[in-house]
C-alpha cells in the first residue's frame, strides 16, 4: 500500500512538472526564436545551440523601439500611482464609511466593467480634440492624456482591491490614532496606509500589468508622440513582416519590464489578487 | 476609557433625517474620499457612453461626418438594420461575429476554468518545488496579449510553424500540415493563445481556495468512507463555489469584448471564422467610418453583457447572500 502510494506521489508530481514544462513552452519558444539568426527562422530551421542577439540590434535600429519603451513606462508608471492612489481612498470609504449613495457607487464603479471600450472610444476621442482646439489642454498623443485615460480604466477593479485590504485591518488602530488627537485624513494616511503596503504594492503592479496590455485606446489617442509598445508592434508588423526575429526579440523585450515587477513582487501581488477574490 | 467609547463610530441606518454632527462629519469625509475616483469615472466612462449610446441614434458616416453630434437623426433605424434587415451586409457581418463572439466566449472560458482548476487541483499537495511550480506557471498570464499574439502567429505558421512542426513531422499525430492562419481553424488560432494565457490566473484563485478548506472536512469524509469523487464532488466543488461565480461573471465580460489577440494576429480584418465583436466594431467604425453603426453594434454588446449579469446574479445570489450582509 505505501509503495503504491509513493509511486502515485511520483507519478503525480512528475504530471506537474511536465505542465509546468507544456505551460512554459511558448514562452521558452520565444525566447529561443529571438535568439536564432533570420534566415534560419524564415525555412523554419533552428540552430539551438549557436544562439546569437543579433536580433535585437537589427530590431533596435530599425524601430524607435526606446520611444515607445520609454512612453509605455512613463505612461503605464503615471496611470498605475493615480489609479492606487484613488483607489485606495475610494476603497478605505467604502471598506470603512457608510454614506448616502454608497451601494449605488458601489454598483456603478463595478458596472463600469460592463461598457466595451469602443462605446466609448469615439467620444473621448472627441473631447480630447475638443480641448486641443478650444483650451490650452493637449490631452491628444500626450502622456498626460493617455495616463489619465489609464487611470479611469483601472481605478474600478483596484477599488475593490483595497477595499479587501483594508477590510482586513482591525478597525482599533484608527480609533486609537483618533483618540490620539489625529484627524480622519491623519489617521488614514499615517495609520491606515502604511499598514495597506502589500495591498498598494499589488495594486499597483496590476494596474502597470493591464496598462502596459492597452491596445484599442493606445491606437485612437496616440499619433507619433506617445505610442505606446502594443502600438510599435503593431507597426512593425506592418512594415517587417517577415523578420520573425526581430519580432520575437521585441515581443521579449516588451515582456521584460513586466516580468521583472512581476516576479519582484508576485509574493504581495499573489496575496493581494487572492485576498481580494477569496473574500468576495 | 470614555472618550474612546464617544469617539467610536455609530452604526446607523441609511440616511436619518437629521444626522448627528460626528456622523455628518463623516458622510462628508467619505465623500470627499471618493471624490477623485467618482470624477474620473463620471469625465471617462459615464459621459462619454452616455455619448456614444447617442451617436448609435445618429446616420454618422463619413459624409457627416463633420456634425458629428449635429448628424441625422436616425433613431433605432442603426438597430434596425444591423437586426432584422437581412438584404443589409452589416445584417450578416453583425450575425456572424455574435456568433463567433459567442462559441469564442463560451469555450475560451470553459477552457480556461476548466484547466485553470485542473491544474490547482494538481498543484495543491506537498510536492517538492511547489512555491517555485506556482510562481513560474503564472508566467504565461504576465506576458503580454499583444506578444502572445505575435508569438503564436509565428507559431501558427503553416510550414515553418513549431505547432505543426509537433504535430506532423515530429510526432506525426496529423499526416497533413493544417492551414491555421487561414479559414476555419482562425478560430482556434485565438482560441487556444487565450485559453493559455487566461489558465494562470485562474488556477491562482482556485488554488487559494483550495487551500482555505480545512483539511478535517476532507479527513472526516474520508473515515466516512467517501471515495476521491465523492470529495471532490460534495466538499471541495461547493466550497470552490463562489470563486467560480466570479470568475464566470468577469472571465466572460472579459472574453466577450476580446480585441487584442485577433487583432494583432489576424489584422483588421480577421476574416468571417474569426471576426469577433470588437473587431468588426473597430473595423466598421474606424476603417469604414460608419460611426452609428458601430456605436449601435457597441450598445448592443453592453446590452447583452447586461442580460448576461442578469442571468449570473440570478444563479449565483444566494451564493453571496451572507457575504454581502
Amino acid at each position: 500500500m505505501s509503495a503504491r502510494r509513493r509511486w502515485i506521489d511520483i507519478g503525480l508530481t512528475s504530471f506537474t512538472y511536465l505542465v509546468l514544462l507544456v505551460m512554459l513552452a511558448p514562452v521558452l519558444w520565444l525566447v529561443a526564436s529571438s535568439l536564432q539568426p533570420n534566415g534560419n527562422l524564415a525555412n523554419g530551421e533552428y540552430d539551438l545551440l549557436h544562439p546569437t542577439l543579433d536580433a535585437f540590434g537589427d530590431m533596435w535600429r530599425n524601430i524607435d523601439f526606446e520611444r515607445y519603451l520609454a512612453n509605455s513606462i512613463v505612461i503605464c508608471t503615471g496611470a498605475a500611482a493615480l489609479a492606487t492612489a484613488f483607489a485606495s481612498s475610494a476603497g478605505y470609504a467604502l471598506a470603512r464609511f457608510r454614506f448616502r449613495g454608497d451601494k449605488a457607487y458601489g454598483l456603478t464603479v463595478i458596472g463600469t466593467q460592463l461598457i466595451p471600450g469602443s462605446l466609448f472610444l469615439l467620444p473621448v476621442f472627441l473631447g480630447f480634440v475638443w480641448l486641443g482646439q478650444n483650451t490650452p489642454v493637449e490631452l491628444l498623443d500626450t502622456h498626460i492624456g493617455l495616463i489619465l485615460v489609464y487611470t479611469a480604466f483601472f481605478t474600478p477593479l483596484a477599488i475593490y482591491f483595497m477595499r479587501a485590504f483594508f477590510q482586513a485591518i482591525p478597525r482599533e488602530l484608527e480609533e486609537a490614532a483618533l483618540v490620539d488627537g489625529c484627524t480622519r485624513f491623519g489617521a488614514f494616511v499615517r495609520v491606515v496606509i502604511p499598514n495597506a503596503a502589500p495591498g498598494l504594492l499589488a495594486t499597483f503592479v496590476y494596474a502597470f500589468l493591464f496598462a502596459w496590455d492597452e491596445l484599442l485606446f493606445a491606437t485612437a489617442l496616440t499619433e507619433q508622440n506617445a505610442e505606446t509598445i502594443p502600438i510599435g508592434i503593431r507597426n512593425f508588423i506592418g512594415n517587417y513582416n517577415e523578420e520573425y526575429d526581430q519580432l520575437m526579440a521585441a515581443g521579449v523585450v516588451s515582456t521584460i519590464p513586466v516580468l521583472i515587477a512581476f516576479f519582484a513582487t508576485q509574493r504581495w501581488l499573489v496575496k493581494g489578487l487572492t485576498a481580494g477574490a477569496v473574500k468576495g | 476609557m470614555t472618550t474612546k467609547t464617544l469617539k467610536k463610530p455609530v452604526a446607523r441606518p441609511v440616511a436619518p433625517p437629521k444626522a448627528r454632527p460626528a456622523a455628518r462629519g463623516r458622510e462628508r469625509f467619505a465623500y470627499w474620499l471618493i471624490a477623485p475616483a467618482l470624477a474620473f469615472m463620471v469625465l471617462v466612462h459615464l459621459i462619454p457612453t452616455a455619448a456614444g449610446s447617442f451617436l448609435s441614434l445618429l446616420d454618422l458616416n463619413t459624409f457627416t461626418f463633420q456634425q458629428l453630434f449635429g448628424a441625422p437623426w436616425a433613431g433605432l433605424s442603426n438597430y434596425d438594420s444591423i437586426l432584422f434587415d437581412s438584404s443589409n451586409p452589416l445584417h450578416s457581418g453583425f450575425t456572424n461575429a455574435a456568433s463567433n463572439t459567442l462559441f469564442y466566449t463560451l469555450v475560451v472560458v470553459a477552457g480556461t476554468l476548466s484547466g485553470g482548476l485542473g491544474i490547482a487541483l494538481l498543484m495543491n499537495r506537498a510536492f517538492p518545488g511547489q512555491r517555485v511550480v506556482r510562481t513560474l506557471m503564472l508566467t504565461p498570464w504576465v506576458v503580454p496579449s499583444f506578444v502572445v499574439a505575435v508569438l503564436w502567429e509565428f507559431m501558427w505558421q503553416r510550414d515553418a510553424g513549431i505547432v505543426n512542426k509537433v504535430l506532423v513531422d515530429y510526432t506525426g499525430i496529423l499526416g497533413e500540415r493544417p492551414t491555421w492562419l487561414l479559414g476555419e481553424n482562425t478560430m482556434w488560432a485565438i482560441v487556444i493563445p487565450s485559453i493559455w494565457r487566461g489558465i494562470p490566473f485562474a488556477m491562482l484563485i482556485f488554488l487559494a481556495g483550495l487551500q482555505a478548506i480545512p483539511r478535517e472536512l476532507h479527513e472526516a469524509a474520508a473515515l466516512d468512507g467517501a471515495g476521491t469523487w465523492r470529495r471532490f464532488r460534495y466538499i471541495t466543488l461547493p466550497l470552490l463555489r463562489p470563486l467560480l461565480a466570479i470568475q464566470l461573471l468577469f472571465g466572460v465580460i472579459y472574453s466577450a469584448y476580446q480585441f487584442t489577440i485577433p487583432f494583432v494576429m489576424l489584422g483588421s480584418n480577421p476574416g468571417p471564422s474569426a471576426d469577433l465583436m470588437m473587431t468588426l466594431v473597430m473595423r466598421q467604425s474606424f476603417s469604414n467610418n460608419l460611426f452609428g453603426y458601430g456605436a449601435a453594434v457597441s450598445t448592443l454588446l453592453m446590452l447583452a453583457m447586461l442580460v448576461w449579469v442578469g442571468i449570473w446574479y440570478a444563479a449565483f445570489r444566494r451564493d453571496f447572500a451572507e457575504a454581502s450582509a
